[in-house]
């Protein structure tokens, strides 16, 4: 068990943390399990699937159970490389970056996202038959719907091809093919397609062409990652990504899909070894309209607006329900965030206290505020009453209705989103045996809250649910469908509550307690390294991750700045070296 | 009970042969019965004498019943599950009733004997657990294990792969080793990797199909143009060069994954060669549909062609995800499935359990209604582990986890009820393993290791 794996002894907060983190574990647990960094270490390096990734605990230390921060930081090692496969995102939109738009969108093995993101899913899971049988037919389909329209192809290729082998052939799989493998094609894997390219044409070049694409689409360098290193010239302990590696890196994160021809040429000049040459690309980069929709991606999963996905309610029991409600609640928030990372460059943390916000006019009704011009396809700016009970994400339909029950409110869920995903802490799930009998839909007398006490009451529950529920009973104004009210079960509401022993009025008092947590800044970065390294860090990296939270508070917590931070991080470009096997 | 549990009157042509093998029954010889089969390829031909195994999976167990008795005793909800006879011959119990109309046997009482390691904490979940025992006869792998965010993942292969991919038990490869299917996407979110319940190995998962416009492309849609086909197989050596050159890149976990993406390429390279063993039975591309027993119907006549056409003799079918959120609405059910279940909704879980095991009948009806011209179904030829990830979902008890073997394929004897509390549920494993031919020695791993079977369920 363990609360976070950076947090050992390094900042105020865990001070607050640790007896209760050690009462969960004895508590939580018969096992007895204490808290470990060596353990911890381990366990997160395999999860991603790593090999090799408890060789980093002895850089851990064991004093993470003391207020003792007299030791000199460890120094930064980075983890062991991973190779994600492209995710179903990343496939379609590189599909369309190499083919061109308007090719249908053929079935892929679906994502899996542990740990939140699909690039930890993508680097920890193998293919299984039927997924590559997908990828088979996907690139026969693709490339003959390409071949079939001669502007089409012409367009590709760039020249007609007289002969299957000639230099108009040559050069359009070398051009290609540094697309499709984000590096240059090597002189064998040239000479392969070349070959294949006049085999499979049977005297026609363009059907030799149409072949060797397909078989590119399938080749393992464009359906995994591969990003390994090469020596580090400054510290032979370690390797440092190559130009090439560095392209994909920055290209999958900004865009979520394989570099274009400007990276790559930037990459073949060695400018990615560079931090300028770096910031200049990002920057070219994130001013694309590929950026948003990427960034869209990160928040999404961060967010883990998955969980909206099926939502449905009872329209007799919750009238303002309508399943274009719940997508609204999903577009509302991809709008803040783009307020927030696009169109105002502003403090991201701020979403969680924001009075601004985007509304249609299912959400304006259910908000009851004033949206002149919204209709159910407009969304238009609308403020939230400063005297009101809204402010910020945690008081919007997304997160109130996704942490609640069909016919009845979770606080449990609502407090533990405010733990992992707000302030990246981790919950542990209660003992198999606990008694989880609690039937907030009998008929029996008091409000929800009322029942939910059993928690406290009960010494075994009460260990985990005195640090979840106090955050979400905040919130119990709100139904599941995030619609205000005054009644549980005709009873009045109670919806005070606390975080980490600070008493709290109401979700308002929250948010405004979130202005100044020093969590939610760091969660946002940590998350957003996860998700671009395809792994939960390894402890040994936490000296590189604390320079990139420093960054970012430096920015004044600017989301662009935290990728141009990040992916100018010695911990975005080093990777430990791997024992190849023979 | 009122399938018929004794010799079918009938003779099967699966028992000619056996009995052609053993050296009597010579005067009904293989020519006449091939005339009579002038539909066949050879590859279906081959596989109609050999047995079908699959595994039907549904979510969140049963209402709870026997294993507490306690609750019982003091008037409580009655067990609406466990059979009151034992042995052959049976009256199928409520629960069953959907059944009652086709072949099959019943063990209960069964539960996992897996160690369960302290460490990391919570891998004596039900849910994860149950699911992978019942699944795999192994634990979950404690090696990367996180109970708070759900991440799991299992330390072999499960059944339905276990089988596809023993060695003695195709004798020639049929088109597909297995096909892998499901009904409901609802799956419970906080599972990164939960909307499937076939594994391969470690973070090895089988995504189910659940469309069943693409399952008939799958199993249907062989291109014509056969040259064609012969050249998108050639390019698969182009790209195997390449992943071998890769191969030497990378280190051990890496290796294993791209190994394993070589050897589905393989695969492939194999299918698109293979001009036999398609399937010319195919009905008409179906519609999809959320309802979910429609939707089962739809699966499970498309899997019933496979198996009548001998595109595979494997499968595994979930009804539903382990611990699923699916809402069943339209049995007035309002919250899902999975917090219905954590709140002691008696008498929804009731009917959800119902409908489940109503979706199972229907399930085995259209397997039943897809006879051969010898008079042999597809259900004839299978043995069905119909089973869920633990005993009851209220308090997420691995307790008295539900065994049915559906089907009187290979060895299995239809029409018994085996008892046995607190046995070892890899017994029921090792039961079905030697009932469809394979030896099986032993099954069952890390506490859960067994030589022995149910004997009353094996004979045939």
């Amino acid at each position: 068990m363990y609360i976070h794996p950076l947090d050992h002894g390094a900042r105020p907060g865990w001070r607050v943390l640790a007896p209760l983190a050690l009462l969960l574990a004895s508590a939580c647990y018969q096992g007895g399990a204490t808290l470990d960094a060596d353990d911890t270490t381990g366990a997160t390096a395999s999860d991603a699937g790593d090999a090799g990734g408890s060789s980093d605990a002895d850089a851990t230390g064991d004093d993470d159970d003391d207020d003792d921060d007299a030791e000199p930081p460890p120094a930064f090692k980075p983890g062991v490389p991973v190779m994600p496969r492209l995710t179903r995102a990343q496939y379609l939109s590189s599909i369309e970056a190499l083919l061109g738009p308007e090719l249908p969108a053929p079935p892929t093995e679906p994502d899996t996202n542990p740990y939140l993101f699909y690039n930890i899913g993508a680097a920890s899971t193998t293919l299984s038959e039927l997924g590559a049988q997908q990828y088979e037919e996907a690139a026969d389909q693709l490339s003959a719907a390409v071949f079939a329209d001669a502007a089409r192809r012409e367009a590709l290729v760039g020249c007609a091809p007289a002969s299957p082998t000639d230099e108009c052939v040559a050069g359009f799989l070398a051009a290609f093919g540094r697309r499709v493998y984000r590096r240059p094609l090597t002189e064998v894997e040239q000479q392969r397609w070349l070959g294949f390219a006049d085999e499979l044409a049977a005297g026609d070049a363009w059907q030799g062409l149409r072949y060797v694409v397909a078989g590119m689409l399938q080749s393992p360098y464009f359906l995994y990652r591969v990003e390994r290193g090469e020596p580090d010239p400054v510290d032979p302990s370690r390797r440092r990504y190559t130009s090439w590696e560095m392209a994909s890196r920055v290209s999958f994160l900004l865009w979520n899909q394989g570099p274009d021809d400007e990276l790559l040429d930037a990459a073949a000049s060695g400018a990615l070894l560079t931090d300028e040459g770096l910031r200049a690309q990002a920057e070219r980069m994130l001013a694309d309209e590929r950026a948003r929709a990427a960034v869209q991606g990160f928040f999404a999963q961060y967010l883990d607006l998955a969980r909206l996905d099926g939502v449905t309610r009872d329209p007799e029991r919750y009238p303002l329900y309508t399943p274009a409600l719940i997508e609204a609640m999903r577009t509302e928030l991809e709008l803040l965030v783009d307020d927030f990372v696009h169109r105002r460059d502003a403090d991201i943390r701020g979403i969680f206290s924001t009075r601004h916000t985007f509304v249609n006019d299912e959400l304006a009704a259910l908000y009851e505020v004033e949206a002149e011009g919204a209709s159910p396809v407009t969304f238009v700016p609308a403020e939230l009453p400063e005297d009101g009970v809204r402010a910020g994400l945690l008081t919007l339909g997304a997160f109130l209705t996704m942490n609640a029950h069909e016919t009845y409110n979770s606080p449990t869920a609502r407090g533990k989103y405010v733990r992992e995903r707000v302030l990246c802490e981790v919950i542990p799930a209660p003992p198999a045996d606990v008694d989880l009998d609690l039937d907030p839909e009998d008929a029996g007398e008091g409000t929800l809250r009322d029942k939910l006490e059993a928690h406290r009451e009960n010494p075994v529950c009460a260990s985990c649910h005195q640090y979840i529920d106090p955050p979400g009973f905040l919130f119990e104004h709100f139904d599941p469908i995030g619609a205000y009210r005054t009644l549980d079960n005709g009873l009045p509401i109670d919806a005070s509550g606390a975080l980490d022993g600070t008493e709290l009025a109401d979700a308002r008092a929250l948010a405004e307690l979130l202005k100044s947590d020093e969590r939610v800044g760091e969660c946002i970065a940590t998350q957003l390294y996860r998700h671009a390294s395809g792994r939960r860090e390894v402890l040994s990296e936490k000296p590189g991750l604390d320079a990139i939270h420093e960054g970012f508070a430096e920015s004044g917590f600017r989301f662009n700045a935290l990728l141009i931070t990040l992916i100018t991080s010695e911990a975005f470009r080093t990777v430990a070296d791997e024992e190849v096997l023979p | 009970m009122s399938h018929d549990t004794k010799q079918r009157g009938r003779l099967s042509r699966r028992r000619v042969l056996r009995g052609a093998a053993m050296g009597g029954a010579v005067a009904l010889g293989l020519p006449l019965l091939e005339a009579m089969l002038p539909r066949r390829s050879a590859l279906a031909e081959a596989a109609a004498s050999e047995p079908i195994f699959g595994v039907f999976f549904w979510a969140n167990g049963l209402p709870w019943h026997a294993a507490h008795g306690e609750m019982q005793a003091q008037g409580g909800y009655p067990d609406l599950w466990t059979p009151a006879q034992t042995g052959l011959g049976f009256t199928p119990s409520e629960l069953m009733t959907p059944l009652a109309a086709h072949p099959f046997s019943v063990i209960t009482g069964l539960e996992p004997h897996t160690d369960v390691p302290d460490e990391p904490p919570g891998q004596s979940d039900g849910h994860m657990r149950g699911f992978m025992v019942t699944m795999t006869g192994d634990r979950i792998r404690p090696d990367g294990f996180d109970h708070p965010s759900h991440t799991l993942t299992a330390l072999r292969p499960t059944l339905d792969q276990y089988v596809a991919n023993h060695d003695a038990f195709y004798a020639d490869l049929p088109r597909f080793r297995s096909l892998v299917l499901g009904v409901s996407p609802a799956r419970f979110h906080d599972y990164g990797h939960w909307n499937a319940i076939s594994y391969n190995g470690p973070d090895s998962l089988n995504p189910p199909l659940m469309n069943p416009v693409q399952l008939h492309s799958l199993l249907f849609d062989v291109p014509d143009d056969l040259v064609a086909v012969g050249r998108r197989a050639r390019l698969l050596d182009a790209v195997m060069d390449d992943a071998n050159s890769l191969r030497a890149e990378l280190g051990s976990v890496d290796r294993q994954r791209l190994e394993a993406h070589l050897e589905h390429m393989a695969e492939i390279q194999r299918r698109l060669e293979l001009s036999s063993g398609t399937c010319d039975l195919a009905p008409p591309v179906p519609a999809d549909t959320g309802d979910l027993l429609l939707k089962t119907e739809i699966m499970a006549e498309l899997l019933a062609v496979a198996l009548q056409c001998g595109l595979t003799r494997v499968f595994s079918f979930m009804l539903t995800s382990p611990a699923t959120t699916h809402v069943f609405q339209n049995l007035g059910v309002v919250n899902d499935m999975h917090a219905v279940c954590h709140a002691g909704e008696w008498n929804q879980i009731k009917s959800v359990s119902e409908y489940q095991l109503q979706a199972f009948g229907r399930f085995l009806d259209k397997l039943a209604a897809s006879v051969d011209p010898m008079g042999d179904s597809v259900l004839d030829r299978a043995v069905i582990f119909g089973t869920s990830e633990y005993g009851e979902g209220w308090q997420h008890s691995v307790k008295e986890t539900p065994v049915v073997l559906a089907g009187r394929g290979g060895a299995l004897l239809p029409g018994v009820h085996a008892r046995e509390p607190g046995g070892n549920i890899s017994k029921a494993h090792v039961t079905m393993l030697r009932a469809v031919g394979l030896t099986t020695p032993t099954f069952g791993w890390n506490g859960g290791e067994t030589s022995e079977q149910f004997d009353a369920l094996l004979g045939g």
